[in-house]
């Protein structure tokens, strides 16, 4: 009973969970919307209804919602109760660039909180993770990506208590931040594990450098000895195309560094915003980063693992190019033909779309999900209404059970234990 | 007592409870007190000291102990007072058996008959604790529970006892020899060294006595009379039929994959890797003092780098979804089909 390296990923639930095909993305994504978009026009249909009922009292809680929350969850200004057939939903484009927008923020985020890479690129992955399965026009991004975030810190063992996360954010209390977890960790379906790329890049990186030294490990396919490795490692071109050239060991040990370098930046910025991790594997991603670094060596030393004769090699190949590929295409990927004004006007473009696409959501924001913290509370045990106190009846039971409680205390057998249900036996 | 239990039920008569049990306890209250007299004689010898004659009555906390040596009973202060200095003759008139004070213990049942007679057949049923699934038949089982009573009847009856605890401690020895061979060689050779020389030929016996009762037990079944004789006196009993001991297999040493192994098919893991960025790890101390081994990383990092590679999602994810379709398209379907409605996508609306 043996296991392959694919097969313990074959086991992961980043594979059997959150592995898509483009297509199945796509699908995804588009009922996703749909819902959310029912959802919203039901939800402005009723609310439109009821004022028409009484105009008066609709108004004024309208009102007061909006200063009673006391929380930033974009929901200060009341919201005009429109026509639901004039609701203007976001489309499935909009709700993606709103998603990737939220991501690089929590890119942004986790460097300016100074936690380790791990941390916010597990945040970044569990946003889009939910956001395949709920839209930002039911939940708030700015919220669940601080949520995320702090989810994050827990499954990578980075912990900081709520208290001491919220107070490093600015509007942020720590209720903001742990009422919508269940429902983020509803949406993960209860999967945490995020495989990502990184070690996998220095475990490739160790045998490379390795291999330049002439003391490659021999794996199943590879003939060559070590010193032909090294020598043909060597003679590798600078780039695709060029003849071939002779490095001496220090040269391709710096080379090899360099690419590793390269690859490792993509990986933490590029690869965690696009759709790589719902496409393909860790181990595929860290190649095609290495092959955007260093596309002689990447090749090179694909060829050693599995035979370029091998049906399987292009087969790789073709896959690990459209990684590249997606890798590449991201606007945040620094590609040496632009300049710095054409970036800065690139930023500058995307900036105004998602602020545009931020005012368009508050018009078509869920009316029901706009305080997660009171939703969250009103989902407790212990239910406060809108006064903050206990529920009357409630709050009368719990006095005279402990009344009781404390009478019964004296006697010599002590209280009477509750019986199952709830009764005094 | 008695008084407590006609009060108790006599409320349940006032309380107008028909049921039978408040009944019949009611009629028990009122039958007591007709035999109340003979109770109380027979409570006044029970609960007098046959040692000291100090009674219950003047001192209710009184407990009585016995020694299962002889089965007479005495008050807890006379045990204190006669045996506190170590081992003396029991004080009842012609008993005269040494006793000593550990072995006292409280009585369980009223009638000391009962209390003796249940330590011998405790007793029995330790050393003869053979089961129906131990024998070939059930009449050879039938047999032997013969045998086991008939034992624990001679020695409650005080018939033979002296032959018969000197079999039952033959049988005892030569079922531990078989079952545990090796703790009984070790307690044999721990004797041989603590005594002298002469005691050799003795751990030579013992060592034959062993051997033979291994022998008498597997040669059991086929031929019986002869060996049956001899093992006889070996070890105090022979069954017919008793099956041979199978000692249980020796457990395998506990595998946490359950057999399964890590075969990596695209690399071979070297023994050190030597990188810029590791040599400050590896020479940390708090990495090392902790307990860490590179090596956990470096397979770990390997693994990583080449799981998954030839995982091809776009194939994959596809057939798998074919494999499982059936049950489960329908499923997803009418799952989408019900969250089209006021929920939210694929799951419960936890708010
Ligand atoms: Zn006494
Ligand atoms: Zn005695």
């Amino acid at each position: 009973m043996q296991l392959t390296e694919d097969n313990i990923y074959r086991s992961s639930s980043q594979f059997r969970n959150w592995s898509f095909t483009p297509a199945k993305l796509a699908a995804q994504r588009q009922t996703t919307n749909i819902q959310a978009s029912e959802r919203v026009k039901a939800a402005f249909a009723r609310q439109r209804a009821q004022r028409a009922r009484q105009p008066d009292t609709a108004s004024a809680s309208e009102s007061e919602r909006g200063n009673g929350s006391g929380i930033d969850t974009g929901s200060n200004t009341p919201i005009p109760v429109t026509n639901p057939a004039d609701v203007n939903c976001l489309t499935v484009a909009e709700e993606m660039k709103l998603v990737d927008s939220f991501c690089e923020r929590t890119l942004e985020l986790g460097k300016f909180l100074k936690f380790p890479i791990e941390v916010t690129a597990t945040a970044i992955q569990f946003l889009r993770r939910f956001y395949l399965v709920n839209s930002p026009m039911t939940y708030e991004p700015q919220t669940i990506s601080r949520s995320t975030m702090y989810l994050s810190t827990k499954v990578e063992c980075h912990h900081r208590p709520a208290a001491d996360y919220a107070a490093m954010l600015t509007k942020t209390t720590p209720e903001s931040v742990i009422a919508p977890e269940y429902l983020i960790v509803q949406g993960l379906r209860f999967t945490f594990d995020v495989k990502h790329p990184f070690r996998g890049l220095k475990g490739g990186h160790l045998e490379l450098m390795e291999m330049a030294r002439g003391n490659a490990a021999p794996t199943p396919h590879n003939t060559q000895t070590p010193a032909e490795l090294q020598k043909a490692m060597q003679a590798l071109p600078k780039k695709a195309g060029e003849p071939p050239s002779h490095l001496s060991a220090a040269d391709l040990e710096k080379r090899i560094t360099h690419a590793y370098t390269l690859a490792s930046d993509t990986l933490k910025s590029v690869a965690l915003l696009t759709d790589a991790y719902f496409l393909y594997t860790p181990s595929q991603i860290w190649l095609a980063a290495h092959l955007l670094a260093d596309e002689p060596l990447t090749a090179f030393y694909l060829s050693t693992k599995i035979p370029t004769s091998s049906p399987m090699y292009p087969k790789l190949l073709s896959r690990l190019n459209a990684c590249a590929e997606l890798l590449s295409s991201h606007r945040k990927f620094a590609s040496q033909g632009t300049s710095e004004e054409e970036k800065k006007a690139r930023e500058e473009r995307d900036k105004k779309e998602v602020s545009a696409l931020m005012k368009k959501l508050k018009q078509c924001r869920d009316p029901d999900k706009l305080d997660l913290v009171k939703l969250n509370q009103a989902q407790k045990r212990d239910a406060l209404n809108a006064d903050g106190q206990l529920e009357e009846s409630k709050a009368k039971r719990r006095k005279m059970d402990r009344d009781a409680l404390k009478k019964e205390e004296g006697d010599f057998w002590g209280p009477e234990l509750p019986s199952r249900n709830g009764e005094k036996a | 007592m008695s008084t407590k239990a006609g009060l108790r039920a006599g409320d349940g008569a006032k309380d107008g409870g028909a049921s039978p049990l408040s009944k019949s306890l009611y009629n028990l209250s009122i039958q007591q007190p007709s035999s109340s007299s003979s109770m109380s004689r027979a409570d006044t010898t029970s609960d007098i000291c046959p040692v000291c004659k100090s009674s219950r009555y003047l001192n209710p906390n009184m407990q009585f102990l016995l020694n299962p040596e002889c089965y007479h009973k005495m008050c807890e202060s006379c045990v204190d007072r006669i045996f506190s200095h170590g081992p003396a003759p029991c004080p009842i008139a012609g008993c005269r058996r040494t006793l000593r004070k550990v072995k006292f213990r409280k009585i369980t049942f009223e009638d000391l008959k009962v209390e003796r007679e249940v330590d011998i057949r405790k007793r029995v049923a330790r050393v003869l604790n053979k089961q129906l699934s131990d024998f070939e038949t059930l009449r050879d089982y039938n047999d032997y529970l013969e045998t086991a009573e008939e034992v624990t009847w001679n020695l409650i009856l005080g018939v033979d006892v002296e032959a018969t605890n000197r079999k039952l401690q033959l049988w005892e020895d030569s079922q531990k020899a078989e079952r545990n061979p090796n703790a009984v060689k070790r307690s044999f050779q721990a004797d041989s060294s603590t005594t002298s020389d002469g005691s050799h030929g003795v751990v030579l016996k013992k060592g034959g006595t062993q051997r033979k009762a291994m022998a008498s037990s597997s040669g059991n079944t086929p031929d019986p009379s002869a060996s049956l004789d001899e093992a006889f006196l070996e070890t105090g009993f022979a069954f017919k039929g008793l099956k041979k001991y199978v000692p249980p297999p020796p457990e395998k040493p506990f595998d946490p994959y359950g057999g399964w192994s890590v075969k990596p098919q695209l690399y071979t893991l070297r023994g050190d890797y030597d990188v810029e960025w590791l040599t400050k790890v590896k020479d940390d101390p708090s990495h090392v003092a902790g307990g860490y081994d590179m090596h956990e990383f470096y397979s770990r990092a390997l693994c990583e780098a080449f799981g998954g590679l030839g995982v091809f999602i776009d194939e994959e994810i596809p057939a798998r979804e074919n494999q499982s379709s059936g049950n489960a398209v329908i499923g997803t379907q009418t799952a989408a089909a019900a969250a089209t409605g006021a929920k939210d996508v694929n799951m419960d609306d936890v708010f």
